[in-house]
């Protein structure tokens, strides 16, 4: 595999949901117009919000669209609806899969792969369950995958629940997945903080994808 | 004219897809590179885009509907005005897919495909299954008035190729008087000729070709009469060499330098010729079939993929595919499939039939077809039993393809069977390609082609 440049960024600050989605179809756009310009990976947080897949069924949302109280964002990656909040960490991957293997099914393992060995890294043993992307720890999801893809060029990425409010996942059907519990870090390993699985979040991706990274 | 969209291959272990949404509607202007519809496969989303500027005339297949991978889900016109027939000959789709699909089939397609005898045995069959369709299926959504009108209109007007109304117009010739020997009553460059008081040539292209499906192909075209070789001149004459002829004979010369082996290997392709015909009606050609399965071959071959330079090996690093197309004036050009292994086989099927339509127009750009890394030359829809190929320059080998022929053959248990056998022949520069590297290459490909040809779908 070839070595990439790809752009980083990992605010410490919680972001806005909206401005980094923003921020991730400027760096997929320039990727598809000109394949040379560098791949693209955000780690960070965001505010409360609700996201949903282009083929989300509304039914899984809980509560009214027009309930003013959440921000519902709907997005293009696959999958159903999901939540995002302080304490679980985002990665976005902006990537050309051009450069890796033109294979979505290899790209969301590869994932599932990354984040087994991330949560590893922290002693909890976890799995992917055939059939249901994500990642698992027991019977309880503790990480959600939601990719989209334009002439190969990846958009959106993976959650992982560090220490999370689990109950804003009650007002939804996670995944579309009835019953579905949802579990976080903290509850098998109290002795780290977000920075460090930021650390490690960056330091396995370059890893498994060869990545050299430039910060802006 | 109409193109296809297709559902694409997310990944190698696809076989369906979901269609999410249709992002554009039908009679909605599209342009080249825009997203018209997203797919999806578990949890991973993909926007399909148009490859052409036009119209989305019609959508197959509903969001919300699951479609094979290959399948027809939509269709897109480039005029306006188009719009309407192909959403009145699709009436009923949304009923009843996968029968209009045969019957879109022997509609559009007569138009634009060339003029190829396998083809016309091909069009014949999709015409059979039509009319099995009207005496099978009297179908709610279908009146039998509706099918004939799709598939026989051809006999209110004139349909001739665009080579014949080409030829036509030069030669003075009127299309109404002429008798159509085509699919439908079509007329054919050969019928124009004959019209006109020409010999009859036969056009004749390395493309096209099912060296396994022609056995039957190769009875009819041998029993016309008419047919005779191609020639360039008239006897008595000496003709000039053209352009191409004269590069083609600086690069066969060259090859005179080389110190060449070869070696060859019989393959069964009754598991190919099975999976081909499945993969048939969504625009899967052989070529693109035998382009996939040598290239993933060569993956696993790097040695049989190099050639000799000054200062030793040299290894490409990528594997490209140049397929030997015969030109009907002489000489011959070799299109590239670039990187095969990174394109599904709906998308390089797509890619070949572009290449050869642009080989014949010489609208070629260099790069198309001077970055071979390996080449393949088929003759198998002539019914060759086997031939070695001539090593093109700058390159290590190239394999000769024959025809895939019903051969009597002994099981190493001793029993005695049928089986479909295509001779392949590999020509090799030996002083990077040795005989092993040659014949485990073959091995492999082989095997492949008789034990998995499904997993050439990506």
């Amino acid at each position: 595999m070839v070595n990439r440049t790809a752009i980083i960024k990992q605010p410490d600050k919680i972001s806005f949901f909206n401005d980094v989605y923003k921020l991730q179809k400027e760096y997929q756009e320039a990727l598809i117009l000109d394949n040379s310009k560098p791949d693209f990976i955000w780690i960070g947080e965001h505010q409360l919000c609700y996201t949903l897949g282009r083929g989300s069924n509304y039914d899984n949302l809980l509560f009214s669209l027009n309930d003013d109280k959440y921000d519902v964002f709907k997005i293009d990656r696959g999958g159903e609806v999901t939540c995002h909040m302080p304490g679980q960490l985002v990665t976005y991957l902006v990537l050309d899969l051009k450069n890796f293997n033109k294979d979505l099914n290899w790209y969301l393992r590869k994932i599932e792969e990354i984040i087994i060995k991330i949560l590893g890294n922290f002693n909890i043993d976890c799995h992917s369950r055939k059939g249901f992307t994500g990642v698992w720890k027991g019977n309880k999801k503790i990480a959600s995958i939601g990719i989209g893809c334009k002439r190969w060029v990846t958009i959106n990425g993976f959650s992982i629940n560090i220490d999370c409010e689990l109950e804003n996942f009650n007002k939804i059907v996670p995944c579309g997945i009835e019953n579905c519990l949802m579990t976080n870090m903290i509850d098998y390993n109290k002795n780290f903080n977000i920075q460090e699985v930021k650390r490690i979040v960056k330091k396995i991706i370059q890893e498994e994808l060869n990545f050299d990274f430039v910060s802006k | 004219m109409s193109h296809e969209i297709f559902m694409p291959a997310l990944s190698s272990t696809m076989t369906e897809g979901k269609i999410v949404e249709w992002l554009k509607n039908p009679g909605d202007k599209v342009e080249r590179g825009e997203s018209v519809l997203v797919v999806e496969s578990d949890k991973a989303d993909m926007d399909v885009e148009s490859f052409q500027d036009g119209y989305l005339a019609a959508v197959l297949m509903p969001a919300g509907s699951t479609a094979p991978v290959g399948e027809t889900i939509g269709l897109i016109v480039e005029n306006e005005d188009e719009i309407a027939s192909v959403q009145e000959q699709n009436k009923g789709s949304q009923l009843e897919v996968s029968s209009s699909d045969q019957l879109e089939l022997v509609s559009n397609k007569t138009e634009e495909k060339l003029v190829d005898h396998n083809e016309i045995i091909e069009k014949e069959e999709k015409e059979e299954k039509a009319v099995v369709l009207k005496s099978e299926k009297p179908a709610p959504s279908f009146n039998s008035d509706q099918i004939s009108a799709a598939t026989s209109n051809v006999s209110s007007r004139v349909i001739a190729s665009p080579r014949a109304k080409k030829l036509a117009s030069q030669m003075g010739v009127d299309l109404a008087k002429v008798y159509g020997s085509g699919p439908h009553g079509r007329i054919q460059a050969d019928d124009i000729l004959k019209a006109n008081g020409q010999p009859v040539s036969i056009p004749w292209i390395g493309e096209g070709g099912s060296p396994a499906s022609i056995t039957g192909a190769n009875l009819q075209v041998e029993s016309k009469p008419e047919k005779s070789g191609n020639s360039f001149g008239n006897p008595g004459e000496t003709v000039q060499f053209n352009t191409l002829q004269k590069a083609v004979n600086k690069n066969m010369e060259s090859s005179l330098d080389v110190p060449c082996f070869r070696v060859g290997y019989s393959i069964n392709t009754d598991k190919l010729d099975n999976f081909y015909k499945k993969v048939k009606q969504n625009g899967v050609t052989m070529t693109a079939l035998l382009v996939k399965a040598v290239a993933k071959t060569l993956k696993k071959h790097p040695q049989v993929n190099s050639s000799f330079s000054e200062n030793g090996i040299s290894y490409p690093e990528n594997i490209n595919i140049a397929v030997a197309v015969a030109m009907e004036d002489g000489g011959l050009i070799t299109p590239v499939l670039k990187e095969p292994c990174n394109t599904d086989l709906f998308e390089l099927s797509r890619e070949w039939k572009d290449l050869v339509k642009r080989s014949r127009l010489k609208q070629l750009e260099p790069d198309e077809y001077s970055t071979g890394t390996f080449t393949l030359s088929n003759l198998g829809m002539f019914g060759v039993d086997r031939f070695d190929a001539i090593l093109p320059p700058g390159t290590g080998a190239i394999l000769a393809i024959a025809s895939s022929k019903p051969t009597v053959v002994a099981n190493s248990d001793g029993s005695i069977s049928v089986k479909k056998i295509m001779q392949v022949n590999l020509t090799a520069d030996h002083r990077v390609i040795y005989g092993a590297d040659g014949a485990s290459f073959l091995k492999d490909l082989a095997s492949l082609i008789e034990n998995e040809p499904e997993t050439l779908v990506s």
